[in-house]
């Protein structure tokens, strides 16, 4: 039993001891007070520069400008299209013409090279005819006015068209975009005028280039447009230094205590494993927050000022800065959101620090952490994710959308969700915590010691070493095989369009790729396949049995994965993919062949990869559920389509605990053939046979979504679904040692006296 | 009190398949009495006593502690034990006091109680001058003072010394040596593992020669100087490494 009292103790103790670390203490507290102003000072610092930056801009051709709008005057733009600030900002160089020895051919080279030597930062080019013909086409549209006022309109203007002048820009360089933008904007007002010119002159009101104007209203009340912009923000710092904060402490107090020496005197203390973990989890956890309170702190603070700053400085980036400061709501829901989050950043970052061996080691894991928690944290940004029950079950992804929603003020929304969101989030703490302890009771991940590693070493320790079933690892290495072979075999085959292709490709992918792989690596890596793969004879009824309970669990199978698809609806592509399905099945010779192909064959085929090799070697590790629940998560992965995943894992548990109760593959066989062949009977048999006696819809029922069990079917299933597994639950299983050594373990009493 | 029946330990190993660091030892210790482990660098002192105080898990054999099996009772066993290893080293953020009082917590002692042997106990081993150093201003003698302290402060039954003498000077090993004799005297169950012979003459009981893994040797030191007529500790101790390792030698 753990006691609390020493999980206080141990908590108290790494709380003072990372506090009277000066490095923790500069990262958590230090660095983020010191980080944001500084940062702030740099934007400032910069800002500053680009509006005081001088941009060299060379004007070639500046003879060949026309006279009036004037566009230069003197060695400056005109103040018609400059202010007298910006006017300021341009240090220009005019040459009437082309630079001595160079064509108009040559220029692109030439202006390139003086950007990038950093004698301008752009170069205008006006061509040598550009003002002659924009006057003659002014003359022109003047001369057609004139001619339509008389109301002779005979002549026809010929439309010779302006030489364009050219800008040179190296929109690589910071400095030459800038220039850009600045030349560009004199010049467009420049050009606007000359159009208004224009347009007097042909006597349309200049109101005729903008006949209306569209007038955008943001419904949106000030305090909730600051909540959106928020909503996106905030979560996302917070989570990040959530994850950091977790982190660094966490190997400090794992990997780094090894390193020192002192875990070995605190794991031979009394404190039991559980008791360290947590201990050490709330520190963590307390840090974790810490350091994210604290970064929002000092931004937050930051924030305002530089917002303050910029609002004196004035111009266009007011506006879209001005967000404000965050409402105080969404500060106190995203401390509330904050505790199950960094929980689980805590629990994740404890499991893997309690692995590495060093501090060293435990820094490299941050990268790969990142990597998996980044795009959770990164899916609720995208425009298109609302929370729903689907994103809600996935972790962090849904904590962060239901912030969202409650910054966002959407509280009837957000209480729907609250629970799946905090059941999943709880349950991954759970089994990170649970991992974490494991790790402090495995000798090897304690006492690990650098060994030289060679490939062919390792490949002969594999078939040397080999017990009589498979080692976690190999278990592990088989299903991450099955599933990459999956994979890529997709890839390979094209759609079948007949049932023979069909049928052909589902054998060949059957037995090449999950029945072969998997008796292949028994034979090599295993002193035992037939122990293995559990080929025994079960007791006489156990095969019955399972028939039975496959039976008697399929109603509320299909009803799971009915509710399934309700939470996660199918895509468009995947319906076709079904429906494409669908056709090539009904061009099967018989439901006999239906059944070989989609039960038979994949019943044997999967039950000696999945609950034969895998869960074999998933046996070691000591715990019979857990063994059962990660074959499960593969058998699901391996079918590729979330919603089939997912009730396939559930059916997996079934399976798993067959083959553990039984020590047998032949009832997992016998379920798995039974549970497939009544999903064919349903979509195939059923509907004739409902048309033939209608009497059976107290059974079935057939609607838009196809045939389905009724209610009183699928609760009388359970009840005799329950009744079988208590069945099977009473058999005699063979426990592997690591099982009998954790049962013992678990019955161990305490608070025994001292014996004498 | 302590009772160890053809204890092994085994671990993977790339190269050869599996390192045999403890292979099938037996020995026993009683109460008021130092047992002594004997044996140079690599021969499985350590790891025979990591066994014993359940960091490890040995690969077949059997070991109690009072009572209480290694394997499959460890929370048990480890509550019959202090123990001191050069692996069990004092945290360097925190002081001599706070260190041992952690500890105390942790068995579960009542306050008062805690505080009152905690006071007897800096008081017998003279730690009352180093009560608030940090453990990373200690030298080598206070951490081990420290280790020893927090290893009897719920005063265990069996206490188990892994090579705790080495690196320490003449003077705190003697201080040490005093402590533990006392410590045997009170009735305490001890085992004491060491490569210096000096320490064995003048501190253990019974011993037991360990090298490669292999009990060589076992008995009182009279019985063994009688056994192989060898007198002399150092002389006995290399002539059955040396013949252990020749017949290793022969039979390869």
């Amino acid at each position: 039993m753990m006691k609390w009292q020493n999980v206080k103790w141990i908590y108290l103790r790494e709380v003072r001891d990372q506090l009277r670390d000066r490095r923790t203490l500069f990262t958590i507290a230090v660095l983020p007070v010191l980080l944001y102003p500084l940062l702030g000072m740099t934007f400032l610092q910069v800002a500053q520069f680009s509006r005081e930056h001088t941009t060299p801009v060379l004007v070639l051709g500046a003879g060949s400008l026309p006279e009036t709008p004037r566009l230069l005057d003197e060695n400056k733009f005109d103040t018609n299209f400059s202010s007298e600030r910006d006017a300021k900002l341009f240090d220009l160089t005019i040459e009437p013409g082309l630079p001595a020895g160079v064509t108009a051919t040559e220029l692109r080279a030439w202006a390139e090279q003086q950007i990038h030597d950093g004698t301008y930062d752009a170069v205008v080019y006006f061509p040598g005819e550009f003002g002659e013909r924009l006057n003659a086409f002014r003359d022109a549209m003047k001369k057609e006015q004139r001619e339509s006022d008389s109301k002779q309109p005979e002549t026809t203007r010929e439309s010779v068209p302006i030489p364009e002048p050219e800008l040179f820009v190296n929109t690589a360089s910071d400095k030459s975009r800038m220039a850009r933008e600045r030349v560009e904007s004199v010049l467009t007002r420049w050009r606007d005028s000359i159009v208004v010119d224009n347009l007097r002159d042909r006597r349309i009101p200049s109101v005729a280039t903008k006949p209306f104007k569209v007038v955008s209203t943001d419904v949106a009340r000030e305090r909730s447009r600051r909540a959106a912009v928020w909503s996106k923000i905030l979560p996302f710092v917070v989570l990040i230094w959530a994850l950091t904060g977790a982190f660094y402490p966490a190997i400090d107090l794992c990997a780094g205590e090894k390193e020192r020496g002192t875990l070995e005197t605190l794991l031979c203390s009394p404190a039991e494993r559980s008791e360290i973990a947590w201990g050490k989890l709330l520190t963590i956890m307390t840090f974790s927050m810490a350091t994210s309170v604290l970064n929002l702190m000092s931004m937050g603070m930051t924030g305002a000022f530089i917002a303050s700053r910029i609002a004196v400085l004035g111009g266009e980036v007011t506006t879209k800065l001005a967000i404000g400061t965050p409402p105080p709501a969404a500060v106190v829901w995203l401390l509330l959101a904050l505790v199950p989050l960094s929980a689980l950043f805590s629990a994740v970052s404890l499991a893997i620090a309690a692995f590495a061996k060093s501090s060293k080691e435990g820094q490299y894991y941050l990268m790969p952490v990142l990597m998996i928690t980044l795009p959770l944290m990164m899916l609720p940004m995208m425009p298109t994710t609302e929370l729903d029950l689907g994103m809600s079950l996935i972790p962090v992804a849904g904590v962060m959308l239901l912030l969202q929603a409650l910054i966002e003020g959407q509280y009837l929304e957000a209480v729907r969700f609250v629970v799946p969101v905090m059941g999943v989030t709880s349950l991954c703490c759970l089994l990170a915590m649970r991992w974490a302890i494991d790790q402090f009771n495995k000798e090897s991940v304690l006492f690990r010691e650098g060994e030289q590693w060679g490939l062919g070493i390792w490949l002969r320790s594999l078939i040397r070493d080999r017990r009589e079933t498979p080692s976690l690892s190999a278990a592990v290495l088989c299903g991450v095989l099955l599933l990459l072979i999956r994979f890529f075999a997709g890839f390979m085959f094209a759609k079948p369009e007949t049932w023979a292709g069909f049928a052909l490709t589902t054998v060949i992918s059957l037995v090449g790729f999950i029945a072969i792989p998997a008796v292949l690596m028994s034979i090599l890596l295993t002193r035992s396949p037939t122990k293995t793969l559990l080929l025994r004879a079960p007791r006489f009824d156990a095969a019955a049995m399972a028939a039975l309970l496959a039976l008697a669990l399929h109603p509320a199978n299909v009803a799971m994965g009915l509710l399934v698809q309700k939470v996660y609806p199918f895509s468009s592509d995947i319906v076709e993919q079904l429906k494409a399905f669908e056709s090539v099945i009904n061009g099967a010779p018989g439901l006999w062949a239906v059944i070989l192909v989609l039960a038979v064959a994949p019943a044997i085929c999967e039950e000696i990869a999945f609950r034969g090799f895998i869960l074999s070697g998933m046996r070691h590790m000591g715990h019979k559920w857990v063994a059962i629940l990660v074959t499960s998560v593969f058998f699901g992965a391996a079918h590729m389509i979330l919603q089939q995943s997912l009730t396939a894992c559930m059916v997996g548990m079934v399976l798993g605990y067959l083959a553990i109760q039984t020590g047998s593959l032949l009832p997992c066989i016998v379920f798995h053939m039974t549970h497939n062949s009544l999903s064919m009977v349903m979509a195939i048999g059923v509907p004739k046979l409902i048309e033939t006696y209608p009497g059976l819809s107290f059974l079935f029922s057939d609607g838009e979504a196809g045939t389905l069990y009724q209610w009183p079917a699928i609760a009388v299933g359970l009840v005799l679904g329950i009744g079988l597994l208590n069945w099977f639950r009473n058999l005699p299983y063979e426990h592997t040692k690591e099982e009998s050594l954790q049962e013992a373990l678990d019955h161990q009493t305490v608070q025994l006296p001292a014996k004498s | 009190m302590i009772h160890v029946r053809e204890l092994t330990k085994s671990y993977a190993d790339l190269r050869q398949g599996s390192f045999v660091a403890v292979d099938s030892i037996s020995f026993d210790a009683v109460r008021g009495q130092i047992y002594g482990l004997l044996g140079p660098n690599g021969a499985g002192k350590t790891t025979a006593l990591r066994i014993l105080s359940t960091m490890l898990q040995p690969t077949s054999g059997q070991a109690t502690v009072n009572g209480y099996d290694v394997l499959t009772q460890p929370a048990l066993v480890r509550r019959q034990i202090g123990y001191v290893s050069m692996n069990t080293a004092v945290y360097d953020r925190m002081t001599a006091w706070e260190m041992v009082e952690y500890f105390g917590r942790l068995y579960g002692i009542e306050p008062d109680r805690l505080r009152d042997r905690m006071e007897a106990i800096f008081e017998r081993l003279q730690m009352n001058e180093i009560r608030d150093l940090l453990g990373a201003k200690m030298s080598t003698g206070m951490k081990q003072k420290v280790s020893i302290a927090r290893a009897i402060v719920h005063d265990p039954p069996v206490l188990i010394f892994d090579e705790a003498t080495s690196g320490l000077d003449v003077l705190v090993a003697r201080a040490l040596h005093k402590t533990v004799a006392e410590l045997r005297d009170q009735g305490k169950c001890i085992v004491f593992s060491t490569h210096i012979m000096r320490e064995v003459e003048r501190l253990c009981d019974r011993i037991a020669i360990l090298h490669r893994g292999h009990v060589l040797a076992e008995g009182t030191l009279v019985d063994l100087a009688d056994q192989h007529s060898e007198p002399d500790l150092e002389e006995l101790f290399f002539r059955l490494i040396s013949e252990h390792d020749n017949n290793v030698v022969l039979t390869n």
